[in-house]
């Protein structure tokens, strides 16, 4: 730079760099120690193994971290955030330059003043406009938009924030701008400070001067409050939200074991979160890392329906309870009068907020910086479980569960009676020793529930058909365990585990195919097997392409549209395979429902909603899906789980609008057209 | 307050067509899960409610072979402090000799309270509780929905015939035969069970209790199991569900229903 720095003026007799390094060491100082304390909540917390897989690590950061794959989901505010993000990115250097410069350090000046410099000059400048431009815009989004879902966020800090890198890039315009005129220079491209100086352009010599040492002040005095704004709240994101997208969960659909590397969970003292230390360090980084944008809770079909349950509320909750416990200041671990005796699971996170979750994962879908829900949710429930503070309703079914195998309590003899309903489709029933290609998992609602049975018999009668070599376990079956992992019973999942293990073990066989997307899920995820597992939407479209199947009759000319199950598409990113045997359909018309594919809209779920009321309701989940389907033109539902269907089913009767929509399963409407 | 609840492992039914054993004197057994009998949830869940808002010492008692002990771990993980098991060998026990038995054994606990259910899901005899009470001298109330305890004594509430209920002052010792409902029995998790293997459960032989072979004997013995036979008279509905709801309106209405 042709002028004098900055920091090279006295002021009240003491150098500029003095000032500079005064500030830069309390500042570094009060950062680390902050830091330190925010460790020591990660150090508090629990293992999990995150550090598996790094290319692909890697390769998700670049996708989600740097280009950001996820934030358009929501256009415009996505947008945005694209050019704040990217801003700090590119000015990330011309910081580091500056505060050097007041150091005294100016390691960076070769860099700078050579052909690199140049090009980086206009580039910072342009980006300086574009995240001034971009904080104006969200400034003037978030008071006359108003968005719903930051319902509950830190709405101050959010506009505080936005105010300081406002005046961040606002600060260095004036200190170049001022700079430029100072030295009459002329040539460069540089938008954002010729604009300044186009402001400043009647002002004196002298004035041009004490403005061009302000600027340069308050810009690092801003920059460094901001550097140490940032860990006490929202904004920590900045800091946190690389590194959780690097350690985001690879396994979407798996649920966490009860502790990670306790190879026995009798050895857990305590199932689930009953302290805030129960949650894993990766847990804790999720808190730290909530932007509080609320897209979670914008998607959560719980939360649509007025249950008691906003994700986003979850987070910022626990966090709160967690910055209460271990405060930046004062080494004491007491919380305040409020949260002295409050539970954790019970009265910080209620048990309604716990019970609401279907699971379904659209929060976790959405979250851009990969906020994990789920695993937190179940292992609240654990705790429920654990201190037999369940819903009542449960004990029953969990009672059935470890006696019979199934919800029901219905014997287990009689798990393969359905197959008698199939007349002449001969259903092989395996015993141990016996070797089969496929086999079908039918599960408990295929086995017992009269609905479910139907699909299990289709799904019977299409292996039949297309000569596939198959067999049900039928009275060595058990439950696959997921509503009960789900529901929170972990050692009672343990020991259907086991069961099914052991009976997989004695029968030869080539793969596992299943009637439901959970079970489906279940035992690809959360069982310690390597079989290869489907879903019979996979496994019919490849008969199907195969060439072992040909659909000839035509549907029933309706409109249909495709529901996608959460464990089906959201869990495995299975969307297209569904779709695809649906195209295959003579005469069939498929739309497109608004939320569909990894948007879909939860039924109700498989679970929790089969033995427990949620009374703070406003309506069914899966009355609103219908109207769903309703507003897309279709009259027909497509499903390929069986709790949707139970659930569309259930809507359409008690909303009485049997004329007007009805519910197939995909296994029926495909066996109609062979 | 001292407490020991009897409880008993029965077979799971509900759901099962049963059938008769090739001896006709009982139902065959190996395919049925067996859980804790539903009254004896409810007894076991009142005396931990009772330690828990008044303090004292819970002891569950069985008899039965090891496979019973199921039952006394789940009681264990409710929150009984410790649990009994009389084997009774190759035994065969009426109603008589059980609750002979159970008297023997509580004697020795001194109890202040002894909690039964009001009959076992099995044979549905509920007399164990009141010749327990008989055999060992103490007042007994039962079919028993509310215990409130006092000094020396306690406030019960008992279910009576017709609708109605009676409250009634016991005084300690006393038997209580528990009515379903009087609580809400709580879920105990697979873990809690195999954590409460660490509590205490002894195993006591029917033949160190002291009881003669008299006290032992059956007074009453199972001369056939059969099921009821088919009898005449169902109607079953057919038709879509409107049609038939109307009919069985129809038929509510034909037989003198005023609805």
């Amino acid at each position: 730079m042709p002028f004098v720095h900055p920091a090279v003026d006295t002021y009240l007799g003491l150098s500029g760099y003095v000032y500079g390094w005064v500030i830069f060491v309390i500042s570094l100082s009060l950062f680390g120690f902050v830091i330190y304390q925010r460790y020591q909540i990660l150090d508090a917390a629990q293992p999990d193994p995150r550090f598996s897989s790094v290319v692909r690590r890697v390769r998700d950061l670049i996708t989600y971290g740097f280009i950001q794959k996820r934030q358009p989901r929501y256009l415009w505010a996505g947008v945005l955030h694209l050019m704040i993000f990217w801003g700090f990115i590119v000015l990330g250097l011309r910081s580091v330059d500056l505060v050097m410069q007041g150091l005294g350090l100016p390691l960076l000046r070769p860099v700078m003043d050579g052909g690199f410099g140049r090009v980086y000059g206009i580039l910072k400048d342009a980006f300086e406009l574009i995240v001034l431009f971009a904080c104006i815009w969200a400034i003037l989004r978030r008071a006359l938009v108003r968005p719903d879902r930051y319902e509950g966020s830190h709405k101050g800090e959010a506009h505080l924030v936005l105010g300081l890198i406002s005046f961040l890039m606002i600060t260095d315009m004036v200190y170049e701008g001022s700079g430029l005129l100072m030295v009459k220079e002329s040539g460069a491209w540089l938008p954002a400070s010729r604009t300044a100086a186009f402001f400043l352009r009647e002002a004196s010599v002298q004035t041009l001067a004490t403005i061009h040492n302000l600027s340069y002040w308050l810009h690092i005095l801003t920059f460094f409050f901001f550097l140490n704004f940032l860990p006490l709240g929202k904004h920590f994101h900045i800091i946190t939200a690389l590194p959780n997208i690097f350690f985001k969960k690879l396994t979407k659909g798996s649920i966490k074991p009860a502790r990670w590397g306790v190879e026995n969970i009798e050895d857990v003292e305590t199932l689930g979160i009953e302290k805030f230390e129960d949650f894993t360090w990766k847990q804790m980084l999720d808190f730290f890392t909530c932007t509080e944008c609320g897209r979670c809770s914008d998607m959560c079909p719980a939360n649509a329906v007025g249950r008691p349950l906003s994700p986003k509320m979850i987070t910022l909750k626990l966090r709160d309870y967690g910055y209460e416990r271990y405060p930046v200041f004062g080494t004491s671990r007491k919380t305040n009068e409020k949260n002295k005796n409050a539970r954790i699971v019970g009265d910080v996170i209620t048990p309604e907020e716990i019970w609401s979750c279907t699971t379904c994962g659209a929060c976790e879908e959405e979250c851009p910086v990969f906020i994990e829900y789920i695993d937190k949710i179940i292992d609240m429930r654990r705790h429920l479980i654990e201190t037999s503070r369940n819903p009542k309703t449960f004990n029953q079914v969990l009672m059935h569960f470890e006696k019979t195998g199934n919800p029901f309590g219905k014997p287990a003899a009689k798990r393969a009676d359905w197959v008698r309903e199939l007349g002449d489709v001969p259903v092989r029933i395996l015993e141990e020793g016996d070797e089969v290609d496929v086999l079908f998992f039918v599960d408990s609602f295929g086995s017992y529930d009269p609905a479910v049975q139907a699909i299990a018999s289709n799904i019977a009668r299409g292996l039949q058909m297309a000569g596939v070599d198959f067999g049900i376990l039928g009275p060595l079956e058990v439950d696959s365990g997921h509503q009960v992992r789900r529901m929170g019973e972990e050692g009672l999942f343990q020991f259907l585990v086991e069961t099914n293990v052991e009976t997989f073990k004695n029968i030869r066989f080539n793969r596992i195919v299943t009637t439901d997307p959970h079970a489906f899920n279940t035992l690809q995820k959360d069982y310690p097997i390597t079989y290869e597992v489907q879903h019979y939407v996979p496994f019919f479209l490849s008969l199907l392409e195969s060439g072992r199947l040909k659909p000839s009759k035509p549907v029933e000319q309706d409109i249909y549209t495709y529901h996608d199950p959460c464990y089906l598409g959201r869990h495995n990113d299975i969307y297209d395979a569904p779709r695809r045997l649906l195209r295959s359909l003579p005469g069939l018309k498929l739309v497109e429902m608004d939320r569909s594919r990894d948007r879909s809209f939860c039924c109700g779920g498989g679970d929790i909603i089969l033995w427990h009321e949620i009374e703070q309701e406003e309506m069914r989940m899966a009355a609103k899906r219908i109207t769903m389907a309703g507003e897309a033109g279709a009259n027909t539902i497509v499903t390929a789980c069986p709790f949707c269907m139970i659930h569309f089913e259930d809507a359409i009767k008690t909303g009485g609008l049997e004329k007007e929509m009805r519910v197939v399963d995909l296994m029926a409407l495909f066996l109609s057209t062979l | 307050m001292k407490i020991a609840v009897c409880v008993k492992r029965v077979p799971l039914t509900q759901e099962v067509d049963l059938e008769i054993d090739a001896g006709g004197k009982d139902v065959r057994k190996g395919m049925l899960a067996y859980v804790i009998n539903e009254w004896d949830n409810y007894a076991i869940e009142e005396a931990v409610l009772l330690k828990e808002n008044f303090e004292g010492d819970v002891t569950a008692v069985t008899i039965g072979g090891e496979d019973d002990e199921e039952v006394l771990r789940r009681c264990l993980a409710m929150g009984a402090d410790r649990a009994i098991r009389v084997d009774p060998g190759t035994l065969e026990l009426d109603a008589l000799a059980l609750s002979r038995i159970l008297s023997e054994v509580i004697k020795g606990l001194h109890c202040d309270l002894i909690l039964t259910g009001v009959q076992a899901d099995d044979m549905n005899e509920g007399s164990v509780g009141i010749m327990l009470a008989e055999h060992l001298g103490l007042a007994h109330a039962a079919v028993v929905t509310g215990v409130e305890p006092e000094a020396t004594g306690a406030t019960v509430r008992v279910e009576l015939e017709g609708g109605m209920d009676e409250v009634t002052k016991v005084s300690f010792p006393a038997v209580l035969s528990i009515q379903t409902g009087i609580n809400e029995p709580r879920y105990v998790s697979i873990m809690g069970v195999r954590k409460a293997a660490k509590k205490e459960l002894k195993v006591v032989k029917v033949e160190d209790l002291g009881l003669t072979d008299a006290d032992l004997s059956m007074k009453t013995m199972v001369e056939e199991i059969f099921l009821p036979p088919e009898t005449e008279g169902a109607q079953i509905l057919e038709g879509d569900p409107g049609t038939v709801a109307d009919e069985i309106l129809r038929i509510i209405k034909e037989k003198g229903v005023d609805v």
